[in-house]
């Protein structure tokens, strides 16, 4: 396996696009079809106005109409980059073909969908008014342009990877790279009030906006500006994340509905679970598949010191840090608990173990009901009518009136986890980045080097492990309240509705293992997906088996790739560490070494 | 009814079934070091392939003794192919990745084959009633068997003779114990590496469809999530009696049977856990022992037999 | 220069035997390292070699014998061993792939540093202190090795002798009283041999005793104040270079033909004809001569051992291609 040593500086020779167009035609017409595609958005695409968002008013683009608006005014911003008009250069640093072709893509992708849902779900072609036909041939014209385009190559990875060697930005005042990253965060906000905001009915334009993102994200990618803006962030660390959580605690203000900020408080939950399950398995490499018990233990301590009265401990009832405190230290000794026996052992003993003790705690804890076993937890009917938190006065379970907004219920719980959260990352990001970080990724790259170099390999694991099951507990504690009660179904391996062990897992696999945005992306998407697609709800655990199946193949490292575990999963072809070495000792061993 | 010989019956035939699907855990883990979490499903699929051979591809009211071994050939059929591509298409491209990877993967096609019969198989929503060989209870003392046990009774040992026949017996039976042991030089000596791991795959695809069919003829019913409990129950044999040793497999199988059987019928005799006997807490005991195995005897009862790999 | 102290012993092995199942990989070894020396250990696949490191490390208990560090005997656990002053470098390297040069190094202070979990969270002063000291020596030792301008390299990315290199600069991270090195020019060309030489020599002089496994026999009678030969388990001889390099079984079973005419006077020769002249030379005679090399030991009786050679002479050969062609553009 010999690898070259000198690279290439000079761009890879671009051959001509696959349909045979002249260039400067093939630019003109992704041009013109993307101008046709946004006037399209302007007719009727349907005379039903049934369908979702009200596609029948000329004059006016709605619902998925507007995201085919946005898809086309991208295409035309890449189109108009490619002919080098000044003050566009910024949109595409890479100087590739590529992005012209995702963001054409995009708009096709969106205009063809709603033609084809509209058809599917009225009953037949003819329900299409002629500007939906019109949206459908501007939007192809555009991806006939981009393919006639110069490509690096042929293959599919030729046409919407992004080019080596982005080069490096021109240099701007501090002053405006900080304005760039509120901008951008602001679209982030927007997209995301957006997608939560669309009705639960409209799972049709839900999936439209899926699209736009999905492609319109890989065109930005392609251009090269995702590694400028990590370039920037990188340089304004504490700026960027305070402008992530300025937006978080925004959104609530944006709804008008407390069920929204429901969703938010609950995606908030989960994401911090995924990211305690992070410091485990993406930190440390230990596949804990019981982690929801954790969750659960938390929510049940909490539950118990609320003062519900189904509760065996009525008559107690504590402030909220002590019950935080209550049920991160649950957590903790039972983390403690099972982790002492079981961290000793190979690792694929673990998941095993872990597995079953996720399912023991269910168990219990739907059997503790003085039938067949010592009431504590009210069996299957659980602990309900847990009383809201009241924090210094400010009862939670109240609707306030902040800055002119009615701010209710799930919203008062949603700034709430948002601190919790805050925290949690701050727990992560220091814990990582020090030596006890550095000693749980040397376990997980290679224990028997890490031994060597003096780490206790079980004392390592065993703080990873009870530090991921504190931080479940504490989530656990804002869940109880949340939801007014606690019971032992949701908390299982594979189940309905979040959580489940299978949730947490897929959302921190398909976020990105070891990464703090990672899981809280994986945990929205994976909560948000079934919310608004409800007709997926029955195959929501299909679905998931899959996406993880196909993840695994082909993108292991998740959405957002951490560096490390990119060039982990993908060959580079950079000399290799040999995989050979000694053998596994934790069990007896049975061969002689040279 | 209940008396300590019925119960000893009950958790040896409860065990031999752990110890059938067993097998199939512990070949590929003792080749390949993976937790072939579909293992369970695969079990599962093998019982409603027999079922779908009997209520659709057979004339109605044919009779069981010409019906259950072509519901084997269904079952078997079924599973068989179902591990096979499972190897092939989602465990083996991953065979370089680190080891998280096909852990995950095995998990996330165990959700997707229970979740497609849940979704797609007709009825498959409530329990599916099973189709029984006609005749018995039989007695013998005071224990009492039905047609289902009986075929277990007969299909279990049969099925480990032959195993164990194959294994030290023929030329790909040594093939295997020698990629077991030490896959790189097994490969060195010209053992096609690939199509062993498919055999052991195959076998326990095998294995598992017998116990499925057993398991449906026993209880008459199936239902698309029995995979998930049985499966977990089953690698906890697997590790109870050794990874990697067929043998231990259907020990650890047998003695967690008899374990879960027992201590669901007993305990609660024991003072101060009167409440915690019945088939509520069956489950618990059986990861209580699995645990105790993994603290005391990490190698299990009968010792395993892994390969050496980094 | 080194120092003159009265020969303590920093390392004493005595009865060392490992036995797997039937099979008895040590048997009866008695080793000693005095401050200030460099030992080696030298044998064929399949000696026992590692085994008997892993032996010293606590990676495997021994069977029968004892291992004692500076008098003291040592636990049977390697994080301790660690701690009580001996570290090591891996045969086939174990570096942490995908954490970068310096994340690597300040990895191999573990064991000298002691801020936890909770030092971590609250960030006080000291916390900052210690990383901060723990960044400097790592900065020092990664200039002791000159790799301190790839510092932020992947560890993974890193051509193969300067990944060798690395592994040893984190070895000496955990301040040891003793190094042991299990083949630390495995696939290097006789350039980077004898600079290797060089950085032993120079941890010598930093008062840490040294024990190294090697095949490279000029290496090791270039290298070594005594050499201990290693035969299926057994020790066979123990002397000084002349006095091994003279026993005639030892000649008979592992040296083979006379030492002049051995692999490794062409190579040097070429090398250095080669880096007078342009770029561009063959690499295949050197291929040609790696998998030589392996193929003049005694065969061993494992064949986990001929798996071993067969697996480590690709990347040599193709290593001391690569790696030529650095040196060349050097």
């Amino acid at each position: 396996m010999t690898t070259s040593t000198t690279k290439t500086t000079a761009p890879a020779a671009e051959q001509r696009g696959i349909v045979p167009l002249p260039a400067p035609f093939a630019r003109l017409l992704v041009a013109v079809g993307a101008v046709a595609t946004i006037a399209s958005t302007f007719l009727a695409w349907t005379w039903d106005s049934e369908f979702p968002g009200d596609l029948t008013v000329t004059g006016y683009p709605a619902g998925l109409q507007t995201l085919a608006l946005v898809a086309g005014a991208l295409t035309l911003l890449y189109a108009l980059a490619g002919y080098g008009i000044r003050g566009l250069g910024w949109l595409n640093p890479g100087g590739s073909n590529n992005p012209v072709l995702l963001a054409a893509f995009s708009a096709f992708a969106v205009v063809w969908y709603t033609a084809i849902a509209i058809s599917y779900d009225l009953g037949g072609l003819a329900n299409l008014e002629p500007g939906a036909v019109v949206a459908a041939v501007a939007s192809l014209l555009p991806v006939v342009g981009a393919l006639a385009l110069p490509h690096p190559g042929r293959s599919l990875r030729d046409h919407i990877a992004k080019p080596d060697g982005i080069p490096a930005a021109a240099p701007l005042p501090s002053w405006a790279q900080r304005l760039i990253i509120s901008l951008a965060t602001a679209l982030g906000l927007v997209v995301f009030t957006y997608g939560i905001g669309v009705n639960d009915e409209e799972s049709e334009t839900f999936i439209g906006l899926l699209l736009l993102v999905l492609f319109g994200s890989m065109a930005l990618f392609a251009a090269g500006l995702f590694e400028r803006f990590t370039e920037l962030n990188a340089r304004h660390k504490g700026f960027a994340t305070t402008a992530v959580f300025l937006a978080a605690v925004i959104f609530p203000f944006t709804q008008s509905e407390d069920h929204n900020a429901n969703l938010g408080a609950n995606i908030l939950i989960f994401g911090t679970v995924a990211l305690g399950l992070n410091i485990v398995v993406g930190l440390t490499g230990l596949l804990d598949l019981g982690y929801v018990a954790f969750l659960g233990v938390g929510a049940y301590a909490a539950a118990l010191v609320s003062g519900s009265e189904f509760s065996r401990f009525s008559g107690v009832q504590v402030p909220f840090w002590a019950a935080a405190l209550i049920g991160m230290g649950a957590s903790l000794v039972f983390g403690v608990i099972i982790g002492a026996p079981t961290l000793r052992l190979r690792g694929d003993y673990l998941a095993i173990v872990t597995l079953g003790f996720g399912e023991i705690f269910r168990i219990t804890v739907n059997n503790l009901d003085g039938g067949s076993g010592p009431n504590l937890t009210n069996g299957p009917n659980g602990i309900s009518q847990i009383p809201d938190l009241e924090i210094f006065g400010f009862n939670l379970g109240a609707a306030h009136d902040i800055a002119g907004r009615t701010i209710g219920r799930f919203g008062n719980y949603l700034f709430l986890m948002l601190l919790i959260t805050a925290l949690i990352v701050l727990v992560f990001n220091r814990a990582a980045n020090s030596r006890i970080g550095r000693s749980w990724i040397a376990i997980r790259e290679d224990e028997t080097a890490a031994t060597a170099m003096g780490i206790n390999g079980f004392r390592v694991k065993l703080i990873a492990f009870a530090l991921g099951a504190s931080l479940a507990g504490l989530a656990g504690t804002v869940f109880a309240h949340v939801n007014y009660s606690v019971v032992p179904s949701p908390f299982q391996f594979a189940g309905a509705a979040p959580p489940n062990s299978a949730f947490l897992l897929a959302a921190v696999v398909l976020g990105g293992m070891g990464t703090v945005s990672g899981p809280l992306l994986g945990a929205s998407l994976l909560y948000l997906i079934p919310e608004k697609l409800s007709f997926l709800k029955e195959y929501e655990l299909f679905g998931f088996g899959v996406a993880l199946i196909l993840l695994m193949r082909f993108r292991p490292e998740g959405i957002v790739a951490n560096r490390r575990s990119q060039l982990e999963f993908h060959e580079t072809g950079q000399l290799d560490v040999p995989e050979q070495g000694l053998p596994d000792t934790t069990v007896g061993v049975t061969k002689a070494e040279a | 009814m209940h008396t300590l010989p019925q119960q000893l019956a009950n958790g040896l035939l409860l065990g031999s079934m752990y110890g059938l699907i067993a097998i199939g855990y512990t070949m590929v883990y003792g080749i390949v070091q993976l937790i072939n979490f579909a293992h369970g499903e695969i079990f599962m699929t093998g019982a409603f392939g027999g079922l779908t051979v009997y209520l659709y591809v057979l004339p109605d009211g044919i009779s069981m003794w010409i019906a259950l071994p072509l519901m084997l050939i269904g079952g078997a059929l079924v599973s068989v192919l179902i591990a096979l591509g499972a190897e092939r298409f989602a465990y083996r491209p991953l065979r370089g990745a680190p080891r998280l990877a096909p852990l995950i993967t095995a998990i996330g096609l165990s959700l997707a084959l229970q979740q497609a019969v849940f979704n797609w198989y007709p009825k498959a929503k409530n329990d599916e009633v099973f189709p029984q060989i006609p005749g018995g209870p039989f007695h013998v003392g005071s224990i009492t068997f039905g047609t289902g046990d009986i075929f277990l009774i007969t299909a279990a040992p049969l099925c480990m003779a032959a195993l164990a026949l194959f294994v030290r017996s023929s030329r790909t039976g040594r093939a295997m114990q020698a990629t077991a042991q030490d896959p790189d030089t097994a490969q060195l000596m010209g053992i096609d590496t690939n199509r062993i791991i498919m055999i052991a795959f195959a076998i326990g695809g095998l294995f598992a469809a017998v116990a499925g069919i057993a398991w449906g003829l026993k209880y008459g019913s199936i239902k698309y999530e029995m995979g998930f409990q049985a499966g977990l129950k089953a690698f906890t044999a697997a590790v109870l009696g050794g990874i990697g040793n067929i043998y231990g497999a259907m020990i650890g199988g047998v003695v967690l049977g008899l374990a879960e059987t027992m201590a669901s019928a007993y305990i609660s005799n024991v003072p101060g856990m009167e409440q915690l006997g019945g088939s509520g807490w069956a489950n618990v005991w059986a990861f209580v022992l699995l645990i105790l195995v993994l603290l005391f005897r990490p190698q299990g009862l009968v010792g395993e037999r892994v390969a050496d790999r980094a | 220069m080194t120092t003159t102290i009265a020969p303590s012993p920093v390392l004493e092995a005595s009865g060392v035997t490992m036995r797997f199942g039937g099979l008895t990989a040590v048997r009866n070894v008695d080793l000693t390292v005095n401050s200030g020396e460099i030992v080696g250990l030298i044998g064929p696949n399949g000696a026992g070699k590692t085994t008997f490191f892993n032996c010293l490390t606590g990676l495997y208990v021994p069977t029968e014998g004892k291992v004692s560090y500076k008098g003291t005997v040592l636990p049977p656990k390697p994080h301790l061993v660690t701690q009580a002053g001996i570290a090591r470098t891996f045969q086939n390297i174990r570096l942490f792939a995908n954490m970068t040069v310096l994340e690597n190094v300040l990895v191999g202070r573990h064991t000298r540093t002691k801020e936890g979990l909770w030092s971590a969270l609250l960030r006080g002063p000291g916390f900052k202190k210690a990383e901060a000291k723990s960044r400097e020596r790592a900065m020092e030792l990664l200039e002791f090795i000159g790799l301190q301008h790839k510092a932020d390299h992947l560890a993974r990315n890193l051509p193969y002798g300067e990944q060798r290199k690395l592994e040893i600069a984190r070895a000496l991270a955990s301040e040891p009283g003793l190094l042991l090195l299990d083949e630390p020019t495995a696939g290097m060309n006789p350039q980077e041999t004898r600079a290797t030489e060089e950085l032993v020599f120079a941890i010598r002089d930093m008062g840490i005793a040294v024990l190294v496994i090697e095949h490279d026999m000029r290496f090791i009678f270039n290298l070594c104040d005594r050499v201990t030969v290693l035969m299926q388990g057994e020790k066979l001889v123990e002397g000084t270079s002349d006095v091994v390099q003279g026993d005639e079984r030892v000649i008979a079973a592992y040296l083979g033909e006379p030492f002049e005419g051995a692999p490794g006077d062409e190579e040097v020769a070429e090398v250095e004809a080669a880096a007078a002249a342009a770029e561009g030379a063959d690499a295949s005679p050197e291929a040609g001569d790696a998998p030589a090399a392996p193929a003049d030991e005694a065969p061993a009786g494992t064949p986990e051992a001929e798996t071993e050679d067969a697996e480590t002479a690709s990347p040599e050969a193709d290593a001391q291609g690569k790696t030529r062609t650095e040196g060349d553009s050097q």
